[in-house]
């Protein structure tokens, strides 16, 4: 009985899929429109409020910044693409938790500024000192923080307020300026939420359509015609240099950097290439001995 | 472009749940369990059924489209346990070797800064 009723429901799903398109999520301007992601949809109404979470290495492409999440709202569709806004960022647990260690003290804050538009952000900062510290320390540094943080949110817009958050500057404005209560070893501001948007600045959901868009682009072919749904388009066959083949090659279980690098010496330039060679192919690479090559072609042929 | 999808990891000392969806998390595309995969109720959490698991949300989600996943493990958490279950490190292996990219691992256990009461009383489980 539950088997057939399982089954059922599972057609039913398959044919809901179908009818769904996928959306791009794109980041905003502060974050110079980088692509965060793509979601599925029945109706483009069903975007809104969809928070999408992405780390800022993948936004900006640093990677000292693997552990900072940065939280995206969806508050608008045009076309085929979603228009986002910030509504806060945050921290990896496992990154917080390296930070607390024993015989330090650790100083939470929780500060709520308003930025020059009217925009109402809670800012978390956490900070640990050198050694343990007592109280009224701990107290006169957590001051000095709030003091700081409203000072600088008071004269910057959301977005360099953001910059500020995310790279690292007001963090060390903090630690410079505590320095004289004590000494801190770390500050990071661990989470940021945007609680309030200005009147002004709230824009109202909206649904632009494709039909909607291209007439949009007939009354002004010069500015936006190149932009829209044509970069949908990846280039098909691109040629890719070694250091990308490499870094594919690597991702195979047990290939290391220096076998990826013997594997392209011995003539294999994509993975593709690797995956349709057989074991004894993989032989006649110079370098690589019976137990590597059964190892290889293992990991990419799971199924046996 | 490379599709990116989140695949939730809930590993439990009594079974795996493993739901992938896209990055915003509002959209299921495939999801799987241990008991789905196993008959006996007490091989729900074993690292073999969540591998099986694994594989058979993969395998759906690989379907439609989807090439890159972020995985987020969690754990019980709250008053009960802050480790994940024997399944986790599994579901992950099966996950990389289905041929998928995996960007970050993430723990989300939800954990508390004060708690209810665990389950148990004074003098803890008597077996």
């Amino acid at each position: 009985m539950a088997k057939r009723k399982t089954r059922r429901t599972a057609r039913r799903v398959k044919d809901k899929w179908k009818s769904k398109r996928w959306y791009r999520i794109i980041a905003p301007d502060m974050f110079e429109g980088a692509v965060v992601g793509e979601t599925p949809a029945s109706s483009p109404e069903l975007l809104l409020d969809r928070v999408s979470e992405i780390t800022l290495q993948d936004l900006v492409g640093d990677f000292s910044k693997v552990h900072i999440k940065v939280m995206l709202k969806v508050n608008g569709v045009r076309g085929g693409e979603c228009i986002t806004r910030y509504v806060g960022h945050d921290m990896t647990t496992d990154y917080i938790r390296r930070l607390t260690r024993r015989r330090r003290s650790k100083v939470d804050a929780v500060i709520d500024v308003q930025t020059k538009e009217g925009y109402v952000v809670r800012v978390k900062v956490l900070s640990v000192t050198d050694k343990r510290v007592n109280t009224s320390i701990k107290n006169s540094i957590r001051l000095r923080q709030e003091e700081i943080i409203k000072k600088e949110a008071k004269k910057s817009t959301l977005s360099t307020l953001v910059q500020k958050l995310l790279f690292g500057k007001l963090a060390t404005d903090v630690k410079k300026a505590c320095k004289d209560i004590y000494p801190l070893k770390r500050v990071e501001i661990r989470k940021s939420e945007v609680l309030l948007v200005p009147s002004d600045e709230d824009v109202e959901f909206k649904i632009v359509t494709d039909k909607e868009l291209e007439s949009e682009k007939e009354e002004e072919p010069s500015e936006e015609a190149s932009e829209e749904p044509e970069v949908e388009k990846p280039k098909k066959k691109k040629e890719l240099t070694k250091t990308e083949v490499l870094e594919m090659f690597q991702e195979i279980e047990g290939v290391g950097p220096t076998m990826a690098e013997k594997l392209y010496d011995g003539g294999y330039k994509s993975i593709k290439q690797l995956e349709k060679a057989s074991k004894e192919d993989l032989l006649e690479v110079e370098g690589v001995g019976p137990s590597f090559s059964e190892r290889i072609y293992e990991a990419l042929h799971p199924d046996g | 472009m490379v599709k990116w999808g989140i695949a939730h990891v809930y590993a439990s000392y009594n079974n795996v749940l493993i739901t992938i969806t896209d990055v915003t998390g509002s959209e299921t595309i495939a999801k799987a369990t241990g008991g789905m995969v196993v008959r006996q109720d007490k091989d729900q959490a074993s690292p073999y059924a969540a591998m099986e698991a694994a594989k058979k949300a993969i395998d759906e989600a690989k379907e439609k489209g989807i090439t890159n996943l972020h995985v987020k493990v969690r754990a019980p958490g709250g008053s009960k346990s802050h480790s994940p279950g024997p399944g986790s490190q599994a579901a992950i292996r099966a996950f990389a070797r289905a041929g998928v990219r995996i960007g970050t691992i993430e723990d989300v256990t939800p954990i508390p800064h004060d708690t209810t009461r665990p389950k148990g009383g004074r003098r803890g489980r008597r077996v």
